[in-house]
């Protein structure tokens, strides 16, 4: 069942527009974060083909920061495709959120949202039904939105990789991608869950950083994980018993 | 890392971050993940993050080096100062190099 296409239903096109639009708030950040990511992807040694090649094809920032230190470091490739994995787990709650507004488009349609989706995009997407509800044509405002973002992250991706090639090595810019990550993971550690289950897993990942087939990378994961878990329990106990004693 | 080594991490990487973003959208609402799982699966990017970053800061010249004598520890610790007082992404990443720079050479005595 093709409930809509890219038809030139104007309808359609109007709404794919208006999802372009709605993407322009986060344009400056995601050229940023793009050729961050390319600069750094060079830098750690990876040539200017391969990196063009993990940009469009894996489209993902932050696991892609998070491949580099592995590859640099020839850890095993299920070690790195784990990493990415683990990086990208949030997705896994957003996709579970848009299933419902999806559920109605064919198997091809739900398959190229889902691969374009991307954190912003996702949230305003969230907003807009959270007011309107199932919309029309929500496939053709999600498609635009995450069709611009997508063509901005390649443009700046491609750019920092070209770029990288004429700044000398001994500037420390592999670094950047670190600092890239460091800003995201902040905003996570300002919650107690976040907080313990980065205490447990950077200690922990340091310190198993010598195990074989870069098995320190994953207890420190797991620990972190558990800590988190834990820790996000306890505060949801807390807030219930509050809860009790108030009312 | 070799070539075929390279194709291989980046089937790895593609298969990791199509499954996670599709995976969802194609199985039916009875999958819907426990309230533990769920917050398993919210908690696992912090604790990644973490894990992989801690060693590219803290490990310097082979060893756990918390002191001015590792620049890049120092810059991570101004580039978090600056993230929490200003909330900018390209402002961590930007005093975090400055630092990590005047460390290195030498600008700060």
């Amino acid at each position: 069942m093709r409930v809509a296409s890219f038809s030139r239903d104007p309808a359609w096109r109007l709404e794919f527009g208006r999802g372009v639009r709605a993407a322009f708030p986060a344009g400056p950040g995601v050229l940023a974060w793009g050729v961050v990511t390319g600069v750094a992807m060079v830098k750690s040694g990876l040539t200017v083909p391969w990196a063009i090649l993990i940009s469009l094809l894996v489209y993902a920032g932050s696991a892609q920061l998070a491949a580099l230190p592995l590859i640099a470091a020839a850890q095993p490739v299920w070690i790195i495709a784990l990493a990415g994995f683990v990086t990208n787990l949030r997705f896994v709650i957003y996709s579970a959120s848009l299933r419902r507004w999806f559920e109605a488009y064919s198997l091809r349609r739900r398959l190229l949202l889902g691969y374009v989706t991307g954190d912003f995009t996702f949230a305003m997407f969230m907003s807009r039904v959270a007011r309107e509800g199932e919309f029309v044509h929500r496939d053709a405002w999600f498609l635009g939105a995450c069709g611009f973002n997508w063509l901005l992250w390649q443009v700046a991706s491609i750019v920092g990789i070209v770029a990288a090639t004429a700044v000398p090595s001994e500037w420390g810019l592999q670094f950047a991608g670190t600092l890239a990550l460091l800003a995201l993971a902040i905003p996570a550690c300002l919650r107690w869950p976040g907080l313990a289950g980065a205490a447990v897993a950077a200690p922990v990942a340091v310190l198993a950083r010598g195990l074989p087939f870069g098995l320190g990378l994953v207890a420190g994961i797991l620990a972190g994980i558990a800590a988190a878990v834990t820790m996000d329990a306890a505060v949801e106990r807390r807030r219930a018993t509050a809860q009790v004693e108030r009312g | 890392m070799s070539n075929p080594e390279l194709l291989l991490v980046i089937c790895g990487l593609v298969l990791a971050t199509f499954l996670t973003r599709v995976g969802m959208l194609l199985v039916g609402e009875r999958f819907k993940p426990s309230p533990r799982v769920e917050s398993a699966l919210r908690f696992a990017p912090i604790c990644a993050l973490s894990a992989l970053i801690a060693p590219e800061i803290l490990v310097h010249q082979g060893t756990v080096d918390i002191s001015l004598a590792n620049p890049r520890f120092i810059a991570a610790v101004a580039a978090t100062a600056f993230f929490l007082w200003k909330r900018s992404m390209v402002g961590c990443i930007v005093v975090g190099m400055l630092v990590l720079t005047a460390v290195r050479f030498g600008w700060m005595g």
